[in-house]
């Protein structure tokens, strides 16, 4: 089978970049599944999880991105976000912490923090896409 | 004539000093390397970031909301100049070449007619601008530390800027910045950053076999914009401070490099004055007890 070149990109630094088998990335419209050969998208992204799997169908590594852009060939991804997180690296009670601090601040900003410390709470508590 | 103790006095603080431009150049030259390596790290999106907008910024056909980002506001009038300088000095030319041209510009921007409003970021072009054009200035950014805080600071200048343009406070933005160019030489350059300037960043994109390929869209080309503009800009003050970051620690470097030499070549001065003079003494005394022991 063959492999997809994949890197994700934050500003300050290129977070991961190897080839694999499969990534799921979150589409602003849904999840988009990428395999090898995927034809020419370029979509933005709404805050959610990033699977990478290997080859043989097993998850390599998962984060967390707050909303970014991927650009997709037949040959590459390339998923640029402004935060990237392991998904493993989160921790359950200060995102509970973090939403409840938001919610009681009524500015536009910290609305628009409340929505991705949301969309973390989820990424780390669901748990399909673990297997595919 | 010095005496023998104001020589020695003089050539201990030289001493002293040299010690101390020598340790600021170490200094200099360790974080210059870890600047280089955040902006080498910062390239790969904002190049990406880059190439994205140049293949949609076609699309953009109305000057309405977000997008006047990138078309701009059909004005000219009103302008906002953002100088980028360090936050400390003893860095040779480095602050005081970044005011100089935004002073030159400013007033030649003046001079056309247009209104000239300044954010200076750092507290070297603060403190300038403060004491010649105090009414000017709207907002200042300083001790923004970016190679620990890194990208939120220039998040914050971003959402100040945004925030200002579409309250139509101005029409287009102009970045002057020191351009890391190596290690020992930064070069003022001038760069607008709203509305973007396309043409600039394509130039030096890479291309490979896909930029030229159609694609599709999700949601669509006028939303992914909508989107990437915003962020582009960020990315654009982000990879400006980095830049000027490393340029303020290689000028640093530079200057104390220079000291250090001066330095040196004074205390070697320094202690062939003293040995002539102790010479001179002893001569003197010399003389004094030969022509002593004639007279008996």
């Amino acid at each position: 089978m063959a492999t997809i070149s994949f890197d994700l990109v934050s500003p300050e630094n290129l977070i991961f970049n190897d080839d694999v088998g499969t990534i799921i990335v979150p589409g602003k419209d849904g999840d988009l599944g990428i395999l090898p050969g995927h034809s020419q998208v370029m979509s933005s992204l709404r805050p959610g999880r990033v699977m990478v799997y290997s080859e043989d169908k097993n998850l390599v590594k998962s984060f967390f991105v707050s909303g970014g852009f991927a650009e997709i060939n037949p040959e590459k991804c390339i998923v640029l976000a402004e935060s990237v997180v392991e998904l493993n690296s989160l921790d359950k009670s200060s995102i509970e912490k973090e939403i409840e601090e938001l919610g009681s601040n009524e500015s536009k900003e910290s609305e628009e923090q409340l929505l991705i410390a949301k969309a973390k709470l989820e990424a780390i508590t669901v748990s399909f896409y673990d297997k595919i | 004539m010095p005496s023998l103790k104001d020589i020695k006095i003089q050539i201990n603080s030289v001493g002293s000093t040299k010690k101390i431009t020598s340790a600021m150049k170490m200094v200099a030259a360790s974080k210059l390397r870890r600047s280089q390596e955040k902006a080498e790290a910062a390239r790969p999106y904002s190049s990406r970031l880059e190439e994205m907008l140049s293949s949609l910024a076609s699309s953009a056909v109305s000057g309405e909301g977000i997008i006047k980002l990138l078309t701009g506001t059909g004005n000219d009038q009103n302008y906002i100049v953002v100088p980028v300088s360090a936050d400390r000095g003893l860095c040779g030319g480095f602050n005081s070449s970044i005011n100089r041209e935004t002073f030159k510009l400013v007033k030649s921007l003046e001079g056309n007619g247009k209104k000239v409003q300044l954010m200076p970021v750092g507290k070297k072009s603060r403190d300038f601008f403060n004491r010649v054009m105090k009414d000017q200035i709207i907002e200042s950014f300083v001790d923004l530390n970016i190679s620990s805080t890194g990208y939120d600071s220039a998040l914050n200048i971003s959402n100040k800027l945004q925030e200002l343009y579409f309250d139509s406070k101005f029409d287009k933005c102009i970045l002057v910045f020191n351009k890391f160019k190596s290690a020992i030489s930064q070069e003022v350059r001038q760069q607008q950053l709203i509305p973007l300037d396309v043409s600039n960043s394509e130039k030096e994109e890479e291309k490979d076999n896909f930029s030229n390929a159609i694609y599709d869209y999700e949601p669509d080309e006028e939303t992914i914009l909508k989107d990437l503009l915003p962020k582009n800009v960020s990315i654009q003050i982000f990879k400006v401070l980095l830049e000027s970051d490393a340029g303020e620690q290689g000028a640093r470097m530079a200057a104390m490099d220079n000291a250090t030499r001066n330095a040196g070549e004074m205390i070697d001065s320094l202690t062939l004055k003293y040995n002539r003079t102790r010479q001179a003494f002893i001569t003197k005394e010399l003389i004094e007890i030969i022509s002593g022991a004639e007279s008996i």
